[in-house]
């Protein structure tokens, strides 16, 4: 039987205006507690005269000397405080890769060379069906060692890929900001697959002639949650040392990890990954905040290795004809749904609202002592952000993040946008998908961001950043030629 | 107003003389709490990796070893046997079992991970055990191990093995040479100074499994010849409470990196030969290389390690020299000043590169055969465990019982890049632990460091 729409509806109304008044209450109390205050001391005071307050004021003895220690204590325990605040840490700007189109993968190469490859029909048709499904464009990029039959996973092809990438996104970077490579004071860099010797931190420095005292470190094996580890690594470096920029790379190199054989498990990273890398230039300088377009509130890690199904969900082996490649297991969605509760605890109480945190804190107990059967409450988390940028490692995870979270389709538009134009490019794709927010023209002073990032390990990492200016629409950029035919409507399935 | 406002000359001293005493107390209170803001880093503990006795590399294994690569011509055989006998490596030094056992040439993911595994959990199930710190107490986790990334981190291997909480800061380095234990000293340092009571466990290592190169480049079978199986646990804290547990205290730290410079960049390099076989190139630039980076490395140190003395008197011995040098050219060209590093470091801990490398920094330093003995004995005893020969190194002096309360310890490395990285320490109490060394140790300084093997393999050096 049909449900009649209107009571609900006025129900609902209802329940939101209760909802609003709610949050406006909670999350304003101190100011409401305050208002009757002043006007009590505001009525006195008027009601007291003007000559009494100035007899008051002569009444009021005071010392030179007690003047003088007063206003020092005040100016030293202003300083103690000042000083004690952890320093911003300023995003200036940061830059994508663009692959150039002679890269780019469209299904038909790629089911193609899949199949002059590795001759097993039904590896073909798997790879096949995971791609009409994955939620990828045609317009994805592999490396150009990669375009060969069979692949050239070379070290010298894997090293060309990782300076194409990288030192495109760097003078990209460098050409935006204005900065000189000299002035670099630290240096991270990610890339989990590809880690030769000397490491691409080094390759970096060789390539611009940073200075010889500058702090590098070069993480890898970190997955595709690694980009915000190099994040709060270069946070922590910037609370250290005053006056400094760090420059931050987040890569994945392709070349030297196409997997040739026939499990299955192991041919999804095939089908996903694709080229990319980004290049972020962070600052804790004074000057640098007038023109700096995000600052980073939060970082928080979350790793779930210590239980062992999430720790073997994203592996890296052998399969049983010795080839090597990362197996995905079948629980993933589910241990990213487990990494990212565990993570939204820690993140909660930081950026919460005080109307969200007491309903979750009332339901807790409740579920505690009265009754097992309530439902938990979800926080809002839409009223703590503007924007959400979710790592696009796959339609699943984005659908997942987006059921859990209770988010639009208009949230998850740039994760899935990212997914369509550029694929999984693994740690980089954050920084893809804040581009495309920012090329969209939604970015303005004060909106509040939460990047979140999985990875193998398992790992769930989130980083809230704020907005410090309203963000000009980009001209150029990863999305400049394609933003205006965005948002795409991606089909469940693609037919060719 | 009145009252406030008047002043006559008493009273303007009596404000000055306040103003002074203000001043004085506020910044005396303000360096109590900036001293106190400063995080301390001491090194709890260590432990080196000994591996099981049936990995011994013995010359007669390594000629075994080096004669199944059928590629290799007599005369490539001769000089890699030259290499071995002549290194100062002695007979009981460890390989990975896939090279004992014959597979040096398809090393499965399964023997890389194995040799690793082995070395990180029997250093940390002992270090854990020695301190008594549980795993789920600590904070902050580094690996490095330059030549093995496997996804996923060798970090999330070992939190998975020893369960760890879920909010441990990992971070696993990677590519970054033999000189990475400073590197990551100084990420640790870095993250203590962000927060307090904090407990980190660094494992530094090298992967030699699937590194082995099967071609006939002479530049990339050097590494062949000399990395050995090797690797330390290490925990450091910023507790003041462990204080009097702690071993050392770190009092300085110093990276020169010289990879702005091509032939530096280049100089030790991952590369694929002619063939398209991967191997560890050494170019013939290295040593002049080296010396760039130490020299770099050295103007940062010294100002921070010497006593004021030491560095007034380089400095008129310096401006002495420049006034001799431009009356007397011939005589003096040639000869640099020197600095006497052993007036501000009592121990020096310098990376086993190679007896070349040994003699060269120490001549640098003004080192004697007594100084240089820990670095020399632990390249006889150990060979070239890269970024981990410090620490044996350090456990040589720990078990010899040289190290004693105030002493200072410099810790100097050299890695691909090419960095030169050193760090300071304080001993913090009489050090008498044996470690790795403890079955060994009454051996050494052995009589002589020549090869036992020179009467078999000695025809190598002839000719």
């Amino acid at each position: 039987m049909p449900r009649a729409p209107f009571p609900e509806l006025s129900s609902s109304v209802r329940l939101k205006y209760v909802k609003l008044g709610y949050q406006y209450l909670v999350n304003n109390f101190v100011a409401f507690l305050l208002i009757p205050v002043m006007i009590a001391v505001s009525l006195v005071l008027v009601r007291r005269g003007p000559d009494e307050i100035m007899a008051l004021w002569h009444s009021l003895q005071l010392d030179l000397t007690q003047v003088l220690f007063s206003v020092f204590l005040l100016v030293f325990v202003a300083a103690v405080y000042f000083v004690s605040r952890p320093r911003p840490v300023y995003l200036v700007d940061y830059a994508c890769f663009k692959p150039p189109t002679t890269c780019r993968v469209p299904f038909a190469t790629f089911m193609e060379h899949a199949w002059l490859i590795n001759w097993d029909e039904k590896s073909v048709q798997f790879q096949t069906r995971i791609l009409e499904r994955s939620g990828l464009g045609e317009e994805t990029c592999l490396p150009p060692a990669s375009h060969y039959i069979p692949p050239n996973p070379t070290m010298e092809a894997s090293r060309a890929e990782a300076q194409l990438v990288i030192f495109s996104a760097i003078d990209d970077l460098l050409k935006k900001t204005g900065l000189w490579p000299k002035n670099i004071d630290i240096l991270v860099v990610n890339c989990s697959l590809f880690s030769p010797t000397p490491s691409l931190s080094s390759m970096i420095i060789n390539k611009y002639e940073l200075r010889s005292n500058i702090r590098s470190f070069n993480l890898s094996g970190m997955g595709c949650s690694a980009g915000l580890i190099s994040i709060d690594l270069a946070r922590d470096l910037l609370q250290v040392h005053p006056r400094s920029n760090a420059l931050v790379i987040s890569t994945e190199i392709i070349t030297p990890n196409s997997y040739t054989g026939n499990q299955r498990s192991m041919l999804l990273p095939n089908c996903l990954f694709r080229m990319g890398a980004a290049a972020i230039l962070l600052s804790n300088r004074r000057r640098d905040a007038r023109r700096a377009k995000y600052r980073l509130l939060h970082v928080v890690r979350t790793h779930k290795g210590a239980d062992d199904r999430a720790y073997r969900c994203v592996y890296q082996e052998e399969d049983a004809e010795g080839h090597t490649g990362i197996s995905l297991s079948k629980n993933l969605m589910a241990i990213a749904g487990e990494a990212l509760k565990s993570n939204i605890t820690t993140i909660g109480p930081l950026v919460l609202p005080m109307s969200e945190q007491l309903l979750f804190f009332l339901t807790l107990v409740g579920r505690k002592l009265i009754n097992h059967k309530w439902k938990p409450y979800v926080p809002d988390f839409k009223l703590a952000f503007e924007h959400f940028c979710i790592h696009a490692g796959g339609r699943a995870v984005i659908d997942e993040l987006q059921n859990n979270l209770q988010l639009t389709a208009e949230h998850v538009e740039a994760s899935r946008m990212t997914l369509h134009r550029f694929g999984n490019t693994s740690s980089s794709s954050l920084w893809y998908e804040l581009s495309y927010i920012e090329s969209k023209g939604r970015m303005r002073r004060g909106h509040r961001v939460w990047q979140i990032g999985f990875g193998s390990g398992f790992k769930c990492n989130s980083a809230v950043w704020k907005c410090l200016r309203t963000v000009e629409t980009l001209v150029d950029g990863p999305w400049a030629d394609c933003i205006n035919r965005c948002p795409v409507d991606i089909p469940d399935v693609v037919k060719p | 107003m009145h009252t406030v406002l008047s002043v006559d000359a008493m009273d303007l001293l009596w404000m000055i003389a306040t103003v002074l005493f203000l001043y004085s107390s506020l910044s005396f209170l303000w360096k109590a709490f900036d001293c106190r803001r400063n995080q301390n880093c001491y090194l709890f503990d260590y432990v080196c990796y000994k591996p099981s006795d049936d990995r011994k590399l013995s010359t007669e294994l390594c000629s075994d070893v080096i004669k199944r690569n059928k590629r290799l011509s007599m005369p490539d055989y001769k000089f890699l046997l030259k290499v071995v006998v002549n290194s100062g490596i002695s007979e009981e030094t460890y390989g990975p079992r896939s090279i004992i056992e014959g597979r040096e040439e398809s090393p499965t993911l399964d023997d890389c991970d194995d040799e690793v595994d082995d070395c990180m959990y029997s250093t940390l199930d002992e270090l854990f055990h020695r301190t008594g710190i549980s795993p789920g107490d600590v904070d902050v986790l580094v690996v490095n191990i330059s030549m093995f990334a496997p996804a996923p981190s060798l970090t999330s291997r070992i939190v998975n093995r020893y369960k760890m909480r879920e909010d441990v800061k990992t971070f696993n380095l990677s590519g970054m040479g033999s000189s990475a234990s400073p590197i990551a000293i100084d990420l640790v340092n870095n993250v203590f100074e962000t927060r307090k009571r904090t407990l980190a466990v660094v494992i530094t290592s090298e992967s030699i499994a699937p590194n082995w190169y099967c071609g006939t480049d002479k530049s990339m079978m050097l590494g062949n010849c000399l990395f050995r199986s090797g690797g330390c646990s290490f925990m450091l804290t910023n507790d003041p409470s462990l204080k009097h547990r702690a071993k050392m205290r770190l009092k300085c730290l110093v990276r020169a990196h010289s990879g702005a410079n091509d032939d530096a960049y280049s100089c030790a390099m991952q590369n694929e030969d002619t063939d398209g076989r991967v191997g560890f190139h050494l170019s013939k630039s290295l040593p002049k290389v080296a010396v760039r980076a130490f020299t770099e490395n050295l103007q940062a140190l010294a100002p921070k390690v010497l006593p004021v003395g030491e560095l007034a008197l380089y400095v008129i011995r310096g401006l002495r020299h420049r006034l001799r040098r431009s009356k007397e050219t011939k005589a003096y060209a040639g000869t640099a000043v020197r600095v006497n590093f052993k007036s501000g470091v009592e121990h020096f801990c310098l990376h086993t590169g190679g007896a070349a490398v040994i003699d060269a920094v120490g001549s640098a330093l003004g080192l004697n055969k007594y100084d240089v003995e820990p670095a020399r004995m632990t390249l006889h005893r150990w060979g070239n465990t890269s970024a981990s020969s410090l620490w044996y190194v350090l456990g040589y002096m720990e078990a010899k019982k040289r190290l004693r309360r105030k002493d200072r310890v410099l810790m100097l490395s050299f890695g691909a890049g090419f960095k030169c990285n050193s760090c300071l320490w304080e001993v913090l109490r009489d050090l008498e632990d044996g470690g790795a060394w403890e079955d060994c140790i009454q051996a050494y300084p052995p009589q002589s460091l020549v090869n036992p093997f020179m009467d078999k393999f000695g025809w190598v050096n002839e000719a």
